[in-house]
């Protein structure tokens, strides 16, 4: 365990490094260039220009500029932003809280309601409930998240607006726009907006979850294991919750860690539509600002945030199956 | 090559594909899946035959935010407007005495007068029909107007629309002046400075159109050309030379075509069978290469191993962990928003999972006998991946290829939807993008806003059922057991 734990922790860091690395090599060698023919007056003369290079310690050789880079990164000094001329991570540091708040309600919501829909299909193979949950979860996996989103927009937020006056779920930010001063009115309100992103995610994700689970009861269920388990006399309950079930849950965990990139990207279109203050929509608008600085930190913090999740789905994975646990070479 | 083709190889491979067929046609969602891929093919490949207009230079074709036409069936649209455009017959009014004139669809004419010095109008005129009870937003008018070969004479002309009741509403004008003319006039209903000139102190607040066409609103309405000369003080002859030509008067329509229009008054069914042909093809390329990847990646790593099988495994480790959509934007930002950038870097992320199951599939086999009686019979390497290891990973191929186009697809609709699309070619994202950006949810454009959204559902459903059924033929342990 511990050793498959420190390999895992290694390939981290390299990964870490590469992506630091790949960073460096978008951000500063290609995109901002020379920043002298961008953001300084053409007026400056050569030895001004010359001065302030040095002065921002753009004329040392690429590699002393990409180790203090790298030192930077790690010490999350990521600068200002042209936008704002606030620091980055002053920035960051209120926006990812919601980020999280959003990606978490949605993630947990998806992942409970896709298994819960396997696992009902999965069991019932060929029943017309079966039929019927592989339908929706064939649609749902192939309806594009941002267009759930969409609709939910124009029905609960614009079409009630027309027709009553008042939206169901508001359209965009994350508070209403006096924010309620009252700390159990302001998180109702929080509570509010949340839900109209968060259950559009929920709905718009469920489906590859769920037809997933099923394959896997049903690989589980078909197993001869199974055959023996039910000789014993077991209960289709029992059989199912405490043999199938438990057999599938490493899979399970692995495809979280690999579902976590496709959800974070799916809240930045998310964040977009519905104006969530959280870095999705914070990163795009920096793109279009040409704000590298931000989009750089970004970048960065979603690499870090999926090598995490990857680490932590790992451990998982290793607590969750004995022959990891116990260090049998597969 | 020859081998390839010879005629044992050929009955092999089509008995195959007959098998593969036969399971395939009675699979029903696979069977579902091919022919709604069929139908969004035909859409592709007969776009121009389909609809009448071209969105690669969008015209305005009615007012912005028509109703889909067939709206007209619900009593509560049935009298919408259509978009009307009137071509006049010119009819000449007073002032006839004093011109050489041609009337007809142009007016060419002279204008002559000798002796008495005096102001002379002339007005051409000519009428038209609306028959709708609900009147326009907007009308424009679009004409070339020439003045030339001026002696001794000042002119000014004048254009009116005088609705049923006889109130005329002077709706261009151009004034007093002895210089010769050549101009296209462009002439809106909402232009500012003309609701200001014609006494309107909040222009913003009116809507001319409305106005105009009110009680009745049903009725014959005309349209007065009136030119006026003021000969100067001391001449014998005063001379000019008129022409009105192109005169064509635009009453954009509020129901439109089959999806009626967007904000600019462009059409949206033909965007909308126009973005089939980019979305297939760019989700069909991605898939393509990426899938090229992902098996050239596996054999290699499978087959090889060692150093080269561990580098480029880490290497998918590394791709794994990157987060795609981001980088995307990043890339195609920084490169370029061009069609083929977005198919190659959409194709980067897309061979990761595919590598994986190929090696290990070719880990299973690559000890198998027929391997092993290949390299005894001194077949090279990459002889034995192409001719042996290949042909045993297609079926995986094909059907990660069938199942990989609906992330190209979504990820080119992602890319478009938040702006970082090509902006010459129509694509489903972009028109969610400009629905999303232009007000189709403030007005409820649900013709706008959503056929796209369904479109780009049921291309990518298409192709997860064709996957679904294809992974069930060649995937042993999916098969149902009889």
């Amino acid at each position: 365990m511990r050793e498959y734990l420190a390999k895992r922790i290694i390939i981290a860091m390299g990964v870490l490094f590469v992506v630091a690395a790949l960073n460096f090599i978008i951000f500063q060698v290609m995109w901002a260039g020379d920043p002298t023919s961008t953001i300084l007056n053409p007026d400056f003369t050569l030895e001004q220009k010359q001065m302030l290079l040095e002065s921002w310690g753009l004329l040392e050789p690429l590699h002393i500029r990409f180790i203090k880079y790298l030192q930077n990164m790690f010490t999350w000094r990521f600068g200002v932003s042209f936008q704002s001329r606030m620091p980055v991570i002053t920035e960051l540091s209120w926006r990812l809280p919601n980020t999280i708040l959003l990606l978490g309600t949605a993630t947990i919501g998806t992942i409970i309601l896709g298994i819960s829909v396997g696992v009902f299909a999965g069991s019932r193979r060929g029943s017309k409930a079966d039929v019927f949950s592989l339908g929706v979860g064939l649609f749902a996996d192939g309806v594009p998240t941002f267009f759930v989103q969409m609709i939910f927009l124009l029905f609960f937020s614009y079409l009630f607006f027309l027709w009553f006056g008042f939206q169901f779920f508001p359209s965009r930010h994350m508070t209403s726009v006096p924010k309620p001063t009252d700390p159990i009115v302001y998180m109702a309100d929080v509570a509010w907006h949340l839900a109209q992103p968060a259950l559009s995610l929920i709905i718009a994700g469920f489906g590859g979850w769920a037809l997933y689970v099923r394959n896997l009861i049903i690989d589980a269920l078909t197993q001869d294991y199974m055959v023996t388990a039910r000789a014993k006399g077991l209960s289709e309950r029992t059989l199912l919750y405490r043999h199938a079930f438990r057999s599938i849950l490493p899979p399970i965990s692995t495809i979280i860690t690999l579902s976590i990139p496709a959800i974070v990207t799916g809240a930045m279109i998310t964040e977009y539509i519905f104006t969530w203050p959280g870095i999705g929509s914070w990163y795009i608008a920096a793109l279009n600002a040409n704000d590298y600085p931000v989009v750089q930190a970004v970048l960065f913090i979603y690499a870090v945030l999926v090598i995490i999740c990857n680490l932590i789905a790992d451990f998982l994975y290793g607590v969750l199956d004995p022959r990891i646990r116990v260090g049998v070479r597969r | 090559m020859a081998t390839l083709f010879s005629k044992e190889r050929r009955t092999i491979y089509s008995r195959k594909i007959k098998g593969f067929w036969e399971e395939f046609s009675h699979n029903k969602i696979g069977f579902f899946g091919l022919l709604l891929l069929l139908m969004f093919i035909v859409m592709a490949v007969f776009a121009p035959w389909l609809t009448p207009y071209d969105p690669i230079t969008p015209s305005r074709v009615a007012d912005g935010f028509a109703q889909p036409g067939w709206m007209t069936i619900f009593p509560q649209y049935s009298d919408y407007p259509r978009t009307m455009e009137i071509f006049p017959l010119w009819e000449i009014g007073n002032g006839s005495d004093f011109v050489e004139i041609y009337p007809g669809k142009d007016v060419e004419c002279s204008f002559y007068m000798t002796g008495e010095t005096k102001m002379v109008d002339i007005s051409f005129t000519t009428s038209f029909n609306y028959s709708y009870s609900v009147p326009p937003n907007r009308f424009a008018v679009t004409f070339d107007w020439v003045a030339k070969n001026l002696t001794d004479v000042r002119y000014s002309s004048k254009l009116f629309l005088v609705n049923p009741n006889g109130t005329s509403t002077r709706i261009w004008k151009e004034p007093y002046t002895n210089l010769p003319r050549s101009l296209s006039v462009i002439a809106e209903s909402t232009d500012y400075w003309l609701l200001k000139s014609i006494g309107y102190s909040d222009p913003k607040a009116i809507n001319l159109a409305n106005l105009i066409f009110s009680n009745p609103i049903i009725g014959e309405y005309s349209l007065v050309f009136q030119v006026s000369f003021r000969p100067e003080e001391d001449t014998r002859m005063a001379r000019a030379e008129i022409s009105l030509l192109d005169f064509k008067f635009f009453i954009p329509g509020l129901v439109h075509g089959i999806l009626g229009t967007d904000f600019a008054g462009s059409d949206v069914f033909s965007q909308l069978i126009y973005g089939t042909r980019v979305s297939l093809i760019i989700g069909l390329m991605a898939a393509a290469i990426g899938t090229s990847i992902g098996v050239l990646v596996g054999i290699v790593a499978g087959y090889v191993g060692g150093a080269v099988d561990e580098t480029l495994m880490r290497i998918v480790d590394i791709l794994l962990c990157l987060p795609g959509l981001p980088l995307l934007l990043t890339l195609v930002k920084l490169f370029g928003k061009n069609v083929f950038y977005v198919i190659i870097f959409i194709a980067l992320f897309g061979w990761l999972g595919l590598a994986r199951t190929i090696r290990s599939q070719i880990l299973s086999i690559r000890e198998a006998a027929f391997v092993e009686c290949a390299v005894a019979s001194g077949a090279s390497r990459p002889y034995i991946m192409r001719k042996h290891l290949l042909p045993n990973i297609i079926p995986i191929a094909l059907a990660s290829l069938v199942l990989s186009v609906p992330g190209g697809i979504l990820a080119e609709a992602s890319l478009s939807f938040l702006g970082f699309g090509d902006p010459r070619v129509p694509t489903w994202g972009k028109m969610l993008n400009y629905a999303f950006g232009h007000g189709a949810f403030e007005n409820f454009a649900w013709w706008w806003a959503i056929p796209p959204g369904i479109a780009i559902t049921l291309v990518c459903l298409a192709f997860v059922f064709m996957g679904f059924a294809i992974d069930e033929i060649v995937n042993p342990r999916l098969r149902r057991r009889r």
